[in-house]
């Protein structure tokens, strides 16, 4: 990964580019890849070669980051592949609208109105801790230009 | 009456055997419950007979053979004896008189077996005696259908009585089960065998072919003796828990030895039963059915032992009967591979029983055939692994290896004049199969395995797949030196020449990929073998750490050389190619080292991607095993020119390890991408840096500092390659001193102020955060490293700069488990490896880095919900072991450190905080399970469970009551155990305590748990003591408890009440709750008859 200080970063937010080239075999379990052109977390990674004098290559799977659809791919450890840029940030949630949009505030205060409420289970549970009254945290998940909330809990920061 | 309730059952096995679609689940459940009914049907026996005389149906059939059996059991004291014998004659009769099917036949055997077993407790086996003369007289006379009906029951009876630690015949405790066992074995089991080979005997002089129902008999009289002959004859003397062991090995495939009393000595002394033994295989060996039988008894008798051949006259003579006959038939026979087996399996016991020396005094064929033999199986079992999937000829293999382990090893056994010719065949047919033509046969029969995918991570590594068996083919090697020495030196010659020129070749370019690609393909796997071959030649592949030399056998054989030590050095160093006056050793070694170079300049000259990775690997192996070896200080018997080259401060070792660098280190620039080249050449490193090499050259190898500039100038490698060598860093420099250490340890410095970087960075991208995990991966390896040699506080405190930052980066970065899981990683590893060595005021900083740790994680994590629920549960199942670990780590260190109160409260604010995250889904993962229960039981073996709060205690309570109906044996245990220890320390405080009261209420859960056989059968023990433990607490416990079940009994079932009431006076006869040994060993044993007697009659299966 080169060295730090002479190393140059595109940041995800600048849009200049949604991902950015990585050796195969320095990919990590846990970490973001591409995988059929989707943002996916490696769930699994392994390797095999042709022959028993051949080259090795690494077998992924991973998940997509955000439905959690399962993708795999195989390819030469020797060759790069690409890493989605990925932001997770939290936001206060101060309300939800009738036509369902989310009013979130960051921790500069700024607010924004353009999420949903997801859907499935997770947005159920959003909408009953919220209509009880809870303080709620908000995950958002940003990456290859989409955007949505992947993950709530009950803003205990608050409090301390 | 009786017919209408067998229609009643009929028709009900007709519902339940019905297809789903014309039933409903009502009919099915009301069916169900007819045969619930019946099993508890009280004194059954006439009902039962109806039902075998009558029925037709399968299901009634079995039910009835089944509730005769089980009421049997628990009714047994209620019978009277003439009761019990009509019914057994019955029973036999039924069986002799129809054709029964298997099922039903199996079960009815039992039953009379069970009958024999219980009836000799009483009449010391007068009953038994009488039935094995009526089935002998039945054996000798009657149809054949019967005669084998017979033989079934003979069977029976011996299973019945061979088990007696998990027998499964409830009611009986365990003492009595091994009583019986004896008496059986000194009365009858010597009569059963000499019967049943008499009668072998008879079949096999009668001249019929073993055919039709003929073989079937054959088979049940084979397996009958194969029975005694693996009998386990245990001891008395030994416990109850290494009987068990036994019995368990008696189960297994391989069964005990052949340990007879002297009363055998009449009969297995006889000089004709051996003969007679070989005779019985060669009548049988055509049938696949009876050869394995038969081989089983050779086998067996092959390890006679015990006091019948205590005299080694004795023993040497029966020895030489046993030979004699054996390689008799050899003569005769071409063994099949099942044949073959069982012919490893006698040489491997002879050799194994025996002494060297009377194994030495066999006659010259023995030796032949077992040379002969071993190579066919090398052939056979090269063959194998290329086509399919069967293992019989490896099998054999290593057999034959093994017991050319013991004689090559063995001085009182052959003399090495006489294993000189078998070890070079040996050694020559292994080389020949694993080279290609012409100077080998490898590929002509199927394929050799270079083209099929591999999967990496299924297959072993390559080396280690085959060390068991490259291990035993060095030692055979090393039998003949000189003629090893130079068939290897010839071979490693020609193919380095070849290796050399393909790769210039390549290098300018002239060389066709693809012709020349196969032809390099077959060059790697020839070099491949004759490497790992080399390898095990020239050392012993030993785990890291244990201390290895020279192996004897090259040292004389160096020492008889006397080469010239100038001609061998200027050879080992590559100055000369004259071999004249060089030692052989140093040949071999000086060749290694040229491929080895060769490899390092096609990787610098940008031929990576022709050069096989596993050949590296093999490269990076053989140095390694050769350097644990050879650069250890030897013995002062070494030869000169060893000395020379390798001893302490020799030129040699200078220049070895610092070519051993140079290719680990370009093998790392090069070929990092490749999983097992890449491993092997740290391994490598690791072992030259390890500290048994005292005044380690590793540390000023310049080829070395320059891999340490390297990595701190960002050396672009793959974040797990990355940990490894900063722990190899940290070993070197543990043993490094002044300006070599500074550098080494500038290595950290360099990683400290890179994560000071990143943590002060603004941006926050996915490189930045990959760069992070990287760098505490790093750490972890800094942390392995420091360990392995003894911590010292310097590369601690250095340490400490980077734990200092993990609650800041867990703050931050909480929503990237990327970066989260390697720094708790980072933290657990840290506690786990190094903290019981530091001094207290880094102890102390430490504990308040895992509590802020703990708070900060918890502050994200706790009530999350997240939209890919599995996603969440593997990012917290990864987490929480972490922190599982930390707080382990923690518990264990803190006993005796003199600040027990602040461990005692990081451990319980830990783990307070972390209760809540194991959710139920989470403790059904069986891994995490365990590790969280032994994670309670470490905390209470640290006294810590007690000092929670009555909320968490609670908690943990409840977690205890999770566990013990979790249906794992560990679990369970883990339980117990805890209860116990929380028991011992909870006892001083009172029994009206809160925490006392939390803890007894899982004492009736326990106990329901026990008297329904629902806990894992191996937690029995540990239940028990949790058990007794919990009524030290409160001994007015287990009386209410048993007044409980008592009264719940007297509702449903009254007849019972009685033996429930004695069983539990058993229980608490002559024991004091005061938790002294004494009465917790009186207990233990009460504990045991107190479950025969109550699963005796309470257990309705």
């Amino acid at each position: 990964m080169g060295d730090i200080e002479d190393t140059h970063f595109e940041t995800g937010d600048s849009g200049a580019s949604a991902t950015f080239p990585m050796q195969c075999s320095a990919l990590r379990k846990n970490g973001f890849v591409m995988l059929k052109g989707r943002p996916c977390k490696i769930v699994e990674m392994s390797t095999s070669k042709t022959g028993k004098h051949g080259h090795a290559k690494v077998h992924l799977v991973g998940i997509d980051i955000f439905n959690g659809k399962k993708y795999e791919d195989i390819c030469p450890s020797t060759h790069n592949m690409d890493v989605p840029h990925v932001k997770r940030e939290d936001y206060q949630l101060t309300d939800i609208s009738d036509d369902g949009y989310l009013t979130l505030m960051a921790d500069n205060g700024d607010l924004r109105e353009d999420l949903k409420i997801p859907d499935g289970d997770l947005g159920t549970q959003l909408r009953s801790d919220f209509d009880s009254g809870k303080e709620l945290l908000c995950t958002v998940l940003k990456s290859c230009g989409e955007e949505c909330v992947i993950a709530v809990k009950a803003n205990t920061a608050l409090d301390k | 009456m009786d017919n209408s309730a067998i229609q009643t059952l009929e028709a009900a096995a007709q519902v339940l055997m019905a297809p789903p679609n014309l039933v409903s689940s009502e009919q099915r459940h009301q069916a169900e419950s007819v045969f619930l009914e019946f099993r508890s049907t009280k004194n059954p026996y006439q009902l039962c007979r109806e039902i075998l005389e009558k029925s037709n149906t399968d299901c009634v059939l079995f039910e009835g053979a089944s509730l005769i059996k089980t009421a049997l059991i628990r009714e047994w004291n209620l019978l009277s004896a003439d009761d019990i014998s009509s019914l057994r004659e019955y029973l036999l009769l039924y069986l002799l008189r129809r054709e029964v099917p298997p099922y039903l036949k199996e079960k009815l055997l039992q039953t009379i077996a069970v009958i024999v077993k219980r009836g000799s407790i009483n009449d010391g086996g007068r009953d038994r005696k009488a039935l094995l003369e009526e089935l002998e007289k039945i054996i000798l006379s009657s149809p054949i259908s019967q005669q084998k009906l017979a033989c079934s029951l003979i069977l029976s009876i011996m299973q019945e009585y061979a088990i007696t630690v998990k027998s499964a015949d409830v009611g009986l405790i365990w003492e009595i089960h091994f009583k019986l066992k004896k008496t059986f074995e000194g009365q009858d089991l010597k009569r059963i065998f000499r019967f049943t080979v008499g009668v072998l005997e008879q079949i096999v002089r009668s001249g019929h072919q073993p055919e039709g129902e003929q073989a079937s008999l054959t088979k049940q009289l084979l397996t009958i003796v194969e029975t005694v002959l693996c009998w386990n004859h245990v001891s008395p003397l030994l416990s109850k828990r290494l009987i068990g062991a036994f019995e368990a090995i008696y189960e297994s495939d391989t069964a005990p030895a052949l340990r007879l009393s002297l009363n055998w000595r009449d009969t297995i002394m006889q000089p004709e039963l051996i003969a007679l033994f070989f005779e019985i295989h060669m009548y049988v060996r055509n049938n696949p059915d009876l050869l394995n039988s038969s081989l089983t008894c050779l086998v067996q008798l092959a390890s006679l032992s015990g006091v019948v051949v205590s005299a080694s006259n004795l023993k040497q003579q029966y020895l030489e009967n046993y030979v004699n006959s054996f390689v008799r038939i050899l003569g005769f026979i071409q063994p099949s591979e099942r044949e073959m087996l069982g012919i490893s399996q006698i040489y491997r016991r002879l050799v194994q029983f025996f002494t060297a020396t009377m194994i030495a005094s066999t006659p010259p064929a023995f030796l032949q055939y077992l040379t002969t033999y071993t190579c066919h199986c090398i052939r056979g079992s090269v063959i194998e692994e290329g086509v399919n999937d069967d293992t019989v000829w490896r099998e054999s293999l290593n057999k034959f290896l093994h017991t050319w382990s013991s004689l090559v090893h063995d001085a009182d056994g052959f003399p090495n004049a006489t294993l000189m010719s078998p070890c070079i065949e040996i050694f020559n047919t292994y080389l020949q199969c694993r080279l290609a033509p012409p100077d080998g046969t490898r590929g002509t029969e199927g394929s050799d395995g270079c083209n099929d995918d591999i999967k990496d991570d299924m297959e072993e590594d390559e080396r280690q797949l085959h060390s068991n068996i490259l291990l035993t083919i060095g030692a055979i090697a090393r039998k003949a030196p000189a003629h090893c020495c130079h068939v290897l030196h010839t071979l490693l010659t020609d193919r380095s020449k070849r290796l050399e020129s393909q790769l210039q070749l390549m290098h300018m370019g002239k060389m066709q990929n693809m012709n020349g690609g196969e032809q390099l393909v077959t060059l790697f796997e020839d070099l491949h073998w004759i490497l790992m071959i080399t390898g095990h030649f020239l050392a012993l592949d030993c785990t890291e750490g244990e201390t290895v030399i020279i192996p004897s056998e090259l040292v004389e054989y160096s020492v008889a050389q006397n080469a010239n030590v100038d001609a061998s050095l200027r050879y080992l160093v590559g100055e000369t190619t004259t071999t004249e006056n060089v030692d052989d050793i140093l040949k071999l070694v000086g060749e290694i080292l040229r491929i080895s170079s060769y490899e390092c300049a096609a990787l610098e000259a940008g031929l990576a991607s022709v050069f096989s990775p596993e050949l590296s690997a093999t490269l990076s192996w053989l140095l390694k095993i050769w350097a644990n070896a050879y650069l250890v200080l030897q013995p002062p018997q070494c030869s000169e020119v060893l000395e020379a080259a390798f001893g302490r401060g020799s030129r040699g070792v200078s220049w070895v390890v610092s070519l051993a660098a140079r290719r680990a280190a370009a093998t790392l620039r090069h070929l990092a991408a490749q999983p097992p080249a890449a491993r092997h050449a740290l391994a490598l490193l690791a072992t030259l840096a390890h500290p048994q090499h005292r005044e380690n050259p590793l540390a000023s190898c310049s080829e070395f500092l320059a891999l340490v500039v390297w990595e701190m100038h960002g050396s672009n490698l793959p974040g797990d390659l990355r940990r490894e060598l900063h722990r190899v860093f940290a070993i070197a420099a543990t043993y490094a001193e002044g300006d070599e250490r500074n550098r080494l340890l500038s290595s950290t410095v360099t990683l400290q102020h890179k994560l000071m970087n990143i943590i002060n960075m603004e941006s926050d991208t996915e490189p930045v955060r990959n760069m992070l995990a990287d760098t505490l991966d790093c750490f972890i390896g800094v942390t392995e490293g420091v360990l392995e040699v003894g911590s010292i506080d310097e590369q601690f405190t250095l340490l400490m700069g980077a734990l200092d930052k993990i609650p800041g980066i867990i703050f931050r970065y909480h929503n990237y488990p990327g970066v989260v899981l390697p720094a708790l990683n980072l933290l657990a590893k840290s506690a786990k490896r190094m903290l019981h060595s530091v001094q207290l005021q880094n102890v102390t900083k430490f504990l308040e880095v895992c509590n802020a740790t703990f708070e900060v994680y918890m502050r994200w994590n706790s009530g999350k919900i997240s939209s890919i629920p599995q996603d969440a549960e593997e990012e917290a199942y990864e987490d929480i072991c972490a922190l599982m670990e930390v707080i382990s780590s923690v518990s264990r260190c803190g006993a005796g450190c003199g600040a027990e109160a602040a461990w005692g409260a990081a451990c319980a604010r830990g783990l307070r905080l972390l209760l809540p995250l194991v959710t139920p889904p989470l403790l059904a993962l069986p891994t995490l399970a365990a590790r969280a229960y032994r994670m309670l039981r470490d905390l209470d073996q640290a006294d810590q469970i007690i000092n929670l709060p009555i909320e968490d205690f609670n908690m943990v309570i409840t977690a205890l009551r999770v566990g013990l109906t979790a249906v794992s044996c560990d679990v369970s245990t883990l339980c117990c155990d805890t209860i116990v220890g929380i028991a011992n320390t909870v006892r001083s405080l009172g029994d009206d305590n809160a925490y006392a009261i939390s803890l007894l209420s899982l004492a009736e859960l326990l106990l329901m748990l026990i008297i329904k056989m629902e806990i894992p059968p191996d937690s029995i023990p540990a239940a028990g003591a949790a058990i007794y433990a919990l009524t030290c607490v409160k001994p007015a416990l287990l009386e209410g408890l048993a007044r409980q079940l008592i009264e719940a009994y007297a509702v449903n079932d009254p007849a019972n009440v009685p033996r429930l009431e004695e069983s539990f006076r058993v229980l608490t006869n002559g024991v004091l709750f005061d938790g002294l040994r004494t009465h917790k060993l009186r207990f233990q044993d009460n504990f045991d008859k107190f479950l025969a007697s109550v699963h005796g009659f309470l257990i309705v299966k």
